[in-house]
């Protein structure tokens, strides 16, 4: 690959101010089942690629699935960003980088037969349908992913990266009386291997458990509460409302934007750290270089409840005036490389759960996520469980909870930082400017929150 | 193609090739600028295979060779779905003929002439208010779908789409305001006054945040946001979700569920529709299926394979989400019918209520059960018969199939959302509304 960008780039260089190069080889295993039947089975194959380059301030981005003629590629890009550019190119300076990223893996799961895959899978799905007579349904969805990606940039840089990617999600729906129907998921996703796919049964077991209680929840009664969010919702909590704020693409051409995301401006208690860290190693989120070459690390968004810091492209970076952080990621080579968030978290408080509790008259405990969705300040997101506090302590379950608020009150209002930090790989992924599903991971210790609008009846 | 199918049929008893090649070229401005203009090419085959009864599936793309598709299709036969359907014999259409999706206008259509449409956008929202950032795209997409079966079938077609969409956002203080707009249309026809005239309205609108209290009252969804309480009917009325008895609308045909004023269809046959073709993407024909009339389900939609094990026939809902994927049943263009009432009258009837416009949260939850929760992004308020301001910290709640038995109104001017549905503005009696004290 490296001698055909090469060739690519050479005697274009002049043509453009920079010219990067970036393809791949992917192949995907995808096997579900719903209910008894497996309803898809499926191998796949893609190979694509694209050239992005720069011209006096403006992008040009071509993407293709045959690439046998890359040179004319390389043209078409220079062509299509000549017309944007009126300004001089601006990129934070880095040092350009040779190197090939293989992965060890645990259990390689090219080497597993489709059969045995399925066998697994096949499994779990029973467990959820054979563990309830409430039990009606199931989706239950495997993948797994082995891509490679090959980068060249005008610059010199040349890196290959293996991304292995496995996912598992299980959803079991169950039926009560007339038209109760509910559904509960449990999801892993992971890097690092089959081996962790072999050790999921909990998670199938746990699905249809959570089905089948909602079936006997009330729906939550609507109003403000003191909120306490699990360690998956806290993260999905910092990843949606907050972390997408700290991406500067939003941010660096906005003066309004930068202004509310002031760095030094006081966002929560002192006890509250945030950080992104796309360099802890094979988290779903992690890797050595992001898609524009540029390496990764600890970022540090709030630190002591000050604004401390945020998520930059190369672009971004320089026109903000600060470091590029190893944030520019693109879902596959049909698309740019935008500033996205990695392994994103909230540092361990001091708090145990059960004094989160304490003082809670009436509250809501509000554990895992159906989905979030975030509009700059405004964001909601539905819990997958919940659970009525009354007097300090966790009583009957209720459904249908909604969290919805302001985000820069509700990091204020958030009284209580939980002592027992967990990440959370899942299968799913996060979503941007049509870019998604895009592997992240999350977390965060217990959290405790006051005055959080819940939606209901 | 032919000769690739013969190659599979040594391997498999029967095959089906799919092959979608796309251009897509989006212009984007953002902050009031051109940022970037991209050209994206893809070429995508799929291959489907029945083999001792049973349905495997592959794909790829760019060059790979031809035989590794076909050895992972035959490979995943081994344990696929037992078809309940053989390939059609011949992809023909029975009524209207011809159905125009293609123009080669918006095909030809310069890159030039689309920054300048992108830029006529933003001046004419930035006439009504400088500060403002607006940013937009403007796309052309052009696709080639290419279909044979073992058993004869076959058929391909090119389809044109452009849309123009704008976000716009103001910020005061802690406050942002972002209201979307977009357009679309299979034809080179689209009116940059109907976008920008939209987004200025609700400028005005907007102006002034007012207070509401935590109450069940009258509510009005614009057509933007209708798909609060569409999604949820989609979904139930899908053939897949009906046979799997999950949906709660299984045992509902031919009952009167809804207001009389109820009435949706499916109908791939529109012209210049986003989701239109003359076949869906397994050789059936695309027709108009009724679904609910006047408040009675009517037809669920299937695929192929759905409709095989259902013992029903496919309604042409047959779609791939992509040159990737394998036939499921989904909505082609959905359209609900208009009502008798002007927007205006509904505003004009409301002592006290509000008008959602955007929502966050679309299609989050429970969505079978029919169960909505969102925040209102962006809603006003009505007093006295009257648009007084914008409403923040806001959300509804309710259940789809509950709220639609209490529809007081439909709107007489339906609009396009996304290319692919048409509907009216739906005014419901009373919904719960929870704000922030």
């Amino acid at each position: 690959m490296r001698e055909i960008f090469e060739k690519a780039l050479k005697n274009k260089k002049n043509s453009a101010d920079y010219i990067e190069i970036r393809t791949e080889k992917k192949e995907t295993t995808t096997i579900h089942f719903q209910g008894k039947k497996l309803e898809k089975i499926d191998c796949s194959q893609q190979t694509g690629g694209n050239v992005r380059v720069l011209v006096k301030g403006g992008w040009g981005f071509v993407s293709f699935n045959h690439f046998d003629d890359l040179e004319e590629k390389v043209r078409e890009a220079i062509e299509v960003a000549s017309l944007i550019g009126k300004e001089e190119s601006k990129l934070a300076i880095i040092s350009p980088v040779v190197e090939i990223i293989n992965r060890e893996l645990d259990k390689d799961f090219r080497q597993i037969s489709l059969r045995e895959k399925k066998d697994l899978i096949e499994n779990y799905n029973n467990i959820i349908m054979k563990s309830n007579l409430l039990i009606q349904s199931s989706n239950v969805i495997y993948t797994d992913r082995f891509s490679t990606t090959y980068f060249a940039n005008s610059e010199g840089s040349y890196i290959e990266q293996e991304k292995p990617f496995l996912s598992a999600r299980f959803t079991a729906i169950a039926r009560g009386e007339g038209d109760n129907v509910q559904l509960a998921s449990e999801s892993v996703g992971t890097t690092r291997g089959f081996k962790i796919m072999e050790r999921i049964s909990t998670k199938a077991q746990k699905a249809a458990f959570r089905a089948v209680n909602l079936l006997k929840a009330q729906p939550v009664e609507g109003g403000e509460y003191t909120v306490i969010l699990d360690q998956t919702l806290g993260g999905v909590f910092i990843h949606e409302a907050f972390g997408h704020l700290s991406e500067a693409d939003f941010l660096y051409e906005d003066e309004r934007m930068s202004g509310l995301m002031k760095l030094g401006k006081k966002f929560g208690s002192p006890k509250l750290n945030v950080v992104d860290d796309g360099s802890i190693p094979d988290l779903l989120g992690s890797a050595k270089y992001d898609d524009e070459g540029v390496r990764t690390k600890k970022n540090y968004l709030i630190k002591d409840g000050i604004l401390a810091g945020r998520l930059h492209s190369r672009e971004t970076a320089v026109k903000m005036g600060e470091g590029p952080t190893g944030n520019a990621r693109a879902l596959n080579y049909r698309f740019k490389p935008i500033v996205r968030m990695t392994n994103t978290y909230i540092e361990n408080g001091e708090i145990p759960f059960k004094d989160l509790l304490s003082g809670i008259k009436k509250g809501i405990y509000a554990k895992d996520c159906y989905g979030g969705m975030t509009t700059f300040e405004m964001f909601t997101f539905s819990a997958g469980e919940g659970f009525m506090i009354r007097n300090g302590e966790i009583a009957e379950p209720v459904k249908d909870v909604v969290l919805s608020g302001n985000l820069f009150a509700t990091l204020l209002n958030i009284e209580g930082v939980g002592n027992d930090l967990k990440m959370i790989e899942s299968g799913g992924g996060c979503g941007k400017a049509g870019q998604g599903p895009l592997p992240v991971s999350f977390g965060s210790p217990h959290l405790r929150i006051k005055k959080v609008v819940v939606g209901g009846k | 193609m032919e000769k690739l199918l013969q190659q599979a049929c040594k391997e498999v008893e029967s095959a089906e090739l799919f092959r979608v090649k796309s251009k897509t070229v989006p212009v984007n401005f953002e902050v009031n600028r051109l940022k970037s203009i991209d050209i994206s090419e893809s070429e995508g085959k799929a291959l489907r295979v029945i083999n001792k009864g049973r349905i495997g599936f592959s794909s790829s793309t760019g060059s790979e060779g031809f035989d590794l598709i076909v050895e992972k299709a035959a490979a995943t036969s081994e344990f696929g779905s037992e078809a309940s359907f053989d390939f059609p014999e011949e992809a023909k259409r029975s009524k209207k003929i011809k159905i125009n999706i293609y123009d080669k206008k918006v095909e030809d259509k310069s890159i030039e002439e689309m920054v300048k449409i992108g830029e006529g956008i933003i001046e004419k929202v930035g006439d009504f208010n400088r500060r403002l950032r607006c940013d937009v795209t403007i796309v052309k997409n052009c696709n080639e779908i290419e279909y044979h079966n073992s058993r004869g079938g076959n058929f391909s077609y090119s389809k044109t789409a452009i849309a123009y969409s704008m976000m716009v956002q103001k910020i005061k203080n802690q406050d942002m305001l972002m209201i979307y707009s977009s357009i679309e249309s299979g034809k080179d026809n689209l009116d940059v006054e109907e976008l920008t005239s939209e987004i200025i309205e609700n400028l005005e609108w907007a102006e002034k945040i007012v207070p509401v209290e935590s109450w069940k009252m009258p509510v009005i969804f614009t057509p933007k946001a209708a798909l609060v309480l569409i999604l949820p009917i989609i979904s139930g009325l899908n053939g897949k979700m009906v046979l799997k008895k999950i949906s709660p609308l299984a045992a509902q045909k031919n009952k009167k569920l809804w207001s009389d004023l109820l009435t949706l269809y499916s109908d791939g046959t529109i012209d210049f529709a986003a989701g239109s073709a003359p076949f869906d993407d397994e050789g059936v024909e695309m027709k108009r299926v009724p679904l609910v009339e006047k408040g009675e389900i009517k037809n669920f939609y299937y695929d192929l394979q759905t409709a095989g094990r259902a013992g029903v026939e496919s309604t042409g809902n047959g779609l791939r989400a992509s040159s990737q994927s394998e036939p499921v049943p989904s909505i082609s263009n959905l359209v609900m019918e208009e009502g008798k009432i002007s927007f205006s009258e509904m505003i004009k009837d409301i002592s006290e209520g509000i008008i959602i416009d955007q929502v966050l949260g679309l299609g989050q939850g429970n969505i079978i059960s029919g169960a909505f929760s969102n925040n209102v992004q962006l809603g006003y308020k009505i007093e006295n018969g009257k648009i007084v301001g914008r409403v923040k910290d806001v959300m509804i709640a309710g259940n789809a199939i509950e709220e639609l038995k209490n529809i007081a109104a439909l709107g007489n001017k339906a609009k396009w959302i996304e290319g692919k549905y048409k509907f009216p503005h739906i005014y419901l009696k009373s919904l719960p509304v929870s704000a922030k004290k």
